[in-house]
């Protein structure tokens, strides 16, 4: 595993996608955008567990997960924990991912979104207070179909993909 | 054999254990910020860090609507321009006789030997972003510490009340608005000066609470702010109540109501400052 080439997964890549996505998360979103954006942060997170586990890992995940307490007021903690669980369950389910095209792929990792979803659902009623919506759960079908998108994307790049090396 | 000083079974953790490790750490975060708040300096560092970035995304939506605004009709704007005139022209009439007013006042205060009202400032604010949170309805302001913000100022847009400042960072500002839930307002009714508390009620609603039920209250009454809570000035709309309903196994009313204020569509707002009360003696 540590073979890793340097070029598909090198770090400038890694921390360039990243902050991608920590842009977007930051763009201006209100109203049904705001309900139905994927959690772009959380998908990229996984993606690089998925492919890149030695060196994207728990550490990364929390922090971002922190970041995105902060960006929506939340305890924080709240995010973080449940990105932890999200990578806990990718590095469980990597091998088994890897073997799947796209499509089945994000079909997989559906049941992994909703599992931080709810993750983030629980913390926040067990430390705050009961949720006003269960519209937090919207983000999971636009994360899963982001994770299509992505693995399609990657796997049209790299011919067979990053999967090789798994 | 293994030889001295080296680790015979030399790994990392496993993913259990060290999924573990950060849940411990979350929790405690947790706990440390939902009980005793006490990470709000780790949320300046983030404000601060991400403070310039919001500002750049922002850009490109804030030029569509430039481009928009650029392309409206001539003959929209010049109908919008007469409606202006003609509203302006009313204003300025209520515009002097408030002046009067206000001067009678103060002479009315002044022979009662009363307490002066604090004198007002007002902040202007833009809303940056709105939080995606499911546990209290939030929205960020571009405005903070630096222009002398601090967290249980209300907030108002042209309506009426939209909320109370929660969180000051040195740029920015978060607002809990008067729908979150468990957000309170001490209100009256307008008509008849009925005292109560308005809570939100999440979803954009808010509800009037213990209300007994021969209260003459009805749809469409207004609810001002009381002022007897010394944080929201007395007289600013709040809500306009929507239903009224009597359940049977409650003494009291169920009263719905709708914020006034545009709450969750404001962009621009204003926050009211009292300044320190000066004790005339």
């Amino acid at each position: 595993m540590n073979v890793a080439a340097e070029n598909p997964g090198s770090w400038r890549r890694i921390l360039g996608t990243l902050a991608l996505a920590v842009l977007l998360e930051q763009l201006p979103w209100t109203g049904w955008a705001l309900v139905l954006r994927p959690d772009f942060v959380l998908v990229a997170v996984l993606f690089w567990v998925l492919h890149q586990p030695a060196r994207i890992g728990f550490a990364t995940a929390f922090f971002l997960g922190l970041l995105a307490d902060f960006q929506d007021g939340a305890a924080f903690g709240q995010h973080a924990i449940a990105y932890a669980i999200g990578v806990y369950l990718v590095l469980f389910l990597r091998l088994r991912l890897l073997q799947f095209d796209p499509l089945r792929q994000a079909a997989q990792l559906f049941p992994v979104l909703l599992a931080v979803q709810l993750a983030v659902l629980l913390v926040g009623w067990l430390a705050v207070n009961p949720p006003a919506g269960l519209s937090i759960l919207m983000t999971v079908p636009a994360s899963t179909v982001l994770w299509y998108l992505v693995a399609l994307i990657v796997r049209l790049w790299h011919g067979k993909g990053l999967q090789d090396r798994a | 054999m293994a030889m001295p000083g080296q680790l015979m079974f030399a790994r990392r953790l496993g993913p259990t254990a060290r999924l573990l490790i950060w849940l411990l750490i979350g929790v405690a975060c947790v706990v440390i910020d939902a009980r005793y708040r006490a990470l709000d300096g780790l949320r300046s560092g983030f404000s601060l860090l991400l403070q310039p970035v919001r500002q750049v995304m922002r850009a490109p939506s804030d030029v569509a609507t430039e481009l928009g605004g650029f392309f409206t009709r001539h003959r929209l704007l010049q109908k919008e321009r007469d409606a202006l005139l003609a509203e302006r022209a009313g204003l300025l009439v209520k515009v002097n006789t408030s002046r009067d007013l206000a001067r009678e006042n103060t002479e009315l205060r002044m022979l009662l030997q009363l307490q002066a009202r604090p004198g007002q400032r007002v902040v202007h604010a833009a809303q940056l972003y709105q939080g995606h949170d499911w546990f209290a309805q939030r929205i960020t302001l571009d405005q903070g510490a630096g222009a002398g913000l601090r967290s249980g100022l209300p907030v108002v847009d042209a309506a009426g009340l939209v909320g109370q400042i929660n969180r000051v960072y040195p740029a920015s500002s978060e607002v809990t608005l008067v729908s979150s839930p468990e957000q309170l307002t001490p209100v009256y009714v307008e008509r008849t000066g009925q005292r109560g508390l308005a809570a939100g009620s999440g979803r954009g609603q808010m509800e009037l609470r213990y209300m007994p039920a021969q209260t003459d209250i009805r749809a469409g009454d207004r609810l001002l702010t009381s002022g007897i809570d010394r944080i929201y000035p007395a007289g600013i709309p709040v809500a306009r109540v929507s239903r009224v309903s009597r359940s049977q196994s409650s003494p009291y009313l169920r009263v719905e109501c709708l914020p006034l204020a545009g709450v969750d569509r404001a962009r621009a707002v204003l926050v009211l400052i009292a300044e320190p009360q000066v004790r005339a003696r």
